[in-house]
This record gives structure tokens, sequence and C-alpha cells, in this order.
């Protein structure tokens, strides 16, 4: 009887811990807080977090299978770009089932069009700046690397002008709903929904079993860094957590939410590459990437302004494809094979490979100390200012 | 409580995702007059975060959710 009741309670707090994790929302902060512990983790693992390697690592792949490129890339089975890209894809996947959110969104075809079209713009801006806003910017950053401030200011500038373009579509091409129809619901009077989470748990499971695989097969760090995607794929879906929305609302609606969570996330992940780095734990040169200036950016704005209109950036085209965005799932589509091609076609000339820029290490110049605090400070100003547009909407754009 | 609501207008984004169902809704209730009703009906599971806070933010009313079949409809009264 007491041993009944007793698992009940058991099974209560199980359940309402269920549904606290993956039926109510997250606070945008805590997202933050927790990809900054993930950034530093997955460094300390292996290497930094990267999105737009393992699109381009695709890209590659698929040109080498049609035989337009005559040289084979690595396997996206062992790429490590490969690894944590399909990693979030799997996880966001994992966690929209999970949290019943998963369905098959088709969107109008001006939208779609979007999708493709921001892919495309992505994927050069990605190629140019050395990785999209996540490996450009975020963990740059992080890697105390300053073509990430170039990026930085490209990515505002983009945002602004890709804003301008929504609006501007906003009053002359009026796009048509798609209706209330999934493209995943049968209407045979089997409820899918119902079954979403069995699906999402054993989808998780099918996750653990494969990096326990690449572990037999002496790819530990491979396997490892399968789970270090999944957890970012589930903690990004969870708080919708969507780098676009830091560079774009300030301008759209002034909300600054998600820029001090990227600020907050910044501050974890920059103290713990700088710890890796300053001690010599991890290469100095590690996601230095030479585009400072040009690169960072003239490709931060081409990147900008496609993530705007694509509706997702590097992370939030693929965790939004995972959860079943056609629109994105195009996005992600064009990103792979346009960064692909832009990087062989900047790879292949010395001039092009120039004019990107150059390494620029922040250390070197002005040491670790002031790089970390100087860092730190340029956020918290950033933090300051997200909060003051906020109140006084100084910078948000009328329609 | 939201069932016995008749809206002033109604904002159909099915198949939209983010921002335009904040955007389309921003430029809406631009053009409503005050206490009048919005309907919005959105497909994208961002909006259920995104409408509330877009309504607390800019001052006005967020009188709730409703799941239908495939979509959700949300009401907002404009400030």
């Amino acid at each position: 009887m007491s041993e009944n009741r007793e698992s009940s309670v058991l099974g209560g707090i199980l359940a309402r811990g269920y549904s606290r994790i993956f039926f109510e929302n997250w606070p945008m902060w805590v997202g933050g807080v927790l990809i900054g512990i993930m950034s530093v983790v997955t460094f300390a693992w292996a290497r930094p977090w990267g999105v737009a390697g393992g699109l381009r690592n695709w890209g590659d792949w698929f040109f080498s299978v049609v035989g337009i490129y005559h040289h084979k890339p690595l396997s996206p089975v062992v790429s490590t770009n490969s690894i944590l890209t399909f990693g979030l894809l799997w996880g966001a996947f994992v966690a929209s089932l999970l949290s019943k959110q998963f369905s098959i969104r088709m969107a109008p075809p001006l939208e779609l069009l979007k999708g493709i079209v921001g892919g495309i713009f992505m994927g050069v801006g990605a190629a140019m700046a050395g990785g999209c806003n996540v490996g450009g910017f975020y963990s740059a950053l992080s890697a105390l690397s300053f073509s990430a401030i170039a990026m930085m200011i490209g990515l505002l500038i983009g945002a602004f002008l890709g804003l301008k373009y929504l609006y501007w579509e906003l009053e002359h091409l009026p796009s048509r709903p798609t209706g209330g129809t999934r493209a995943s619901e049968h209407k045979e009077g089997f409820n899918w929904v119902q079954i979403e989470p069995y699906v999402g748990a054993f989808a998780l499971l099918a996750a653990l079993i494969c990096a326990f695989m690449y572990n037999t097969q002496a790819y530990t760090r491979v396997g490892g860094l399968l789970l270090c995607g999944v957890a970012f794929g589930i903690i990004i879906q969870r708080t919708r957590f969507c780098f676009v929305r830091a560079f774009r609302d300030p301008f759209m609606t002034g909300e600054g939410e998600v820029a001090r969570a990227i600020c907050v996330s910044l501050f974890i992940s920059i103290l713990g590459f700088a710890a890796l780095k300053w001690t010599g734990l991890r290469g100095e040169s590690v996601y230095v990437s030479q585009a400072f200036w040009f690169g960072g950016l003239v490709g931060g704005i081409i990147f900008g302004i496609g993530m705007v209109v694509a509706g997702g950036c590097g992370s939030g085209s693929v965790w939004r494809a995972g959860e079943g965005q056609v629109k994105l799932m195009l996005a992600v589509i064009c990103f792979a094979l346009t960064t692909s091609l832009f990087k062989a076609f900047i790879k292949s000339s010395k001039g092009l490979t120039a004019l990107m820029g150059h390494r620029v290490f922040l250390p070197d110049y002005i040491t670790y100390k002031w790089t970390i605090t100087g860092l730190l400070l340029f956020l918290f100003v950033y933090y300051l200012l997200a909060t003051w547009n906020e109140e006084t909407e100084k910078f948000t754009v009328e329609m | 409580m939201v069932d016995n609501i008749t809206p002033d207008e109604t904002l159909d984004c099915r198949g939209l995702s983010c921002p335009m169902p904040i955007l389309k809704t921003k430029k809406t209730i631009g053009k409503m007059s005050s206490g009048q009703i919005l309907e919005v009906f959105s497909t994208d599971p961002g909006t259920k975060n995104d409408l509330p806070a877009f309504a607390k933010r800019t001052g006005h009313e967020y009188l709730g959710e409703k799941d239908d079949e495939g979509f959700t409809r949300f009401f907002i009264k404009v400030k």
C-alpha cells in the first residue's frame, strides 16, 4: 500500500520534471548560460563549437560524390565539423519530439524562396567570415580573435538591411498563408503527436548508442562531440535560442532579451576559452581565422542579410530544420552547397584569400590580461546598450 | 476564457515562421483602434513565446491562446 503511494509520488515528481523541461518555456538567459558552459566543455573535450564547418563538409562531400570536386573531403562520419552539426540537428529533432512540437511545417512559396535566398547569402557570408554566427562570431570571440568583432559589426549592419527588406516585403508582397494543415498529420485517426515523446526517447537512445559505437571504434572524441552537438540541439530548441534575434530585435521591436542572453553566454565562454588557451592546454591559433577585417565585416553583412531573410542563422536554421520547418530545411541545404562552392572559389585564388584578411589573435597585441578585460567590458557595454534601447527604443526602426 | 471572444480582426499567419507573425501583428495592430481585439492564427511554435512577450513590451493586453486543429489562435486587445 505505502509502496504504491511512494511510487506514485515518485511518478508525480518525474512527470512534473518532464513537463518542466519539455513543455514549459525555459528563460532565455538559462539558454545563454547553458550554451556558454557547453561551449567551454566542447572546447575542453576536443575543439570549439561550430556549425558552418559541418555544413561545408556536407557540401564538399556532395560535390565530390557527383563528381564536381576531384579531391575527396573527410568523410562526414568522422569529420568533427560534420558530427557537431549533425548532433545539433539530431538534438533539436529529439527535443522537438519530446516536447510534442515536431511536425513537418510547409510554408507559402514566397517563404520557401526566402529560405533558399537566405541560405545562399549565409553560405557566401560564412565562407568569407571564417564561419557562421557561431564559428565566425560566438566561438571566434571566445577564442579571442579580433575578426569576431568585425563580423559582429557586419551582422548588425546586415540584420538592419535585412529588416529593411522585410518591411518592404510586408508592404509590397503579401504572402498567402498555407492554412492549418500539417503535412505529417494523417487523418486516419492515428494520433501521431501522442507517440512523439516515445519516438524522441528512442532517437535520444540511438544517439547514445552511436556515441558508444564511436568509442569502441577508437573514435571517442568524435562520439563525444556527437553528444555535445545533441546537447546544443536540445538546449537551443527548448529555449528557442536564436542569434538572429540578438542582432535583429533591437531594431525591430526594441527587445533586448536575447542580446543580453548572448552577452552572458559569451562571458562564460570567453573566460573558459581564455583559461584553456592561456594555460597552453589548447592551441592559441584555434578558431582565429584569416578574416580581419574584410572577410569578417563584409561576410558578416552578407550573412546578416541572409539570416534575417531566412529567419534563422547557422545554428538557428539547423535546429528549426530539425523541428520540421521546410523553409529552414531549404535554407540549410542551400547554405551547405553555397558555402562549399564559395570557400573553394576563395581558396582557388591567392588574391582573394589575402583580401579576406589576417589572423588577429588579440593577446598577441595587448596581452591576455587586457584582452579579457577589454572583451568583458565590451560585452558589458553591449548588454547595457541593449537594455537602454529597450527603454528608449532609440535604435528601433519604424515600419 | 478565450472561448467567448469575438475578434474585430483576424490575421492568418499559418505557415509563416519567425519573425513574420510578429511583424504582421505589429502592422495590423497599427491600423486598429484602441479596445479592439485582434485574433492571430499561427503554426510557428515560437509564436507562443513571442506574442505574449511582444504584447507585454508594447503595452497591448494579451488575452490568451487556444489550440485549434494544427494551429493556435492568439488574442490581443489593442491598447
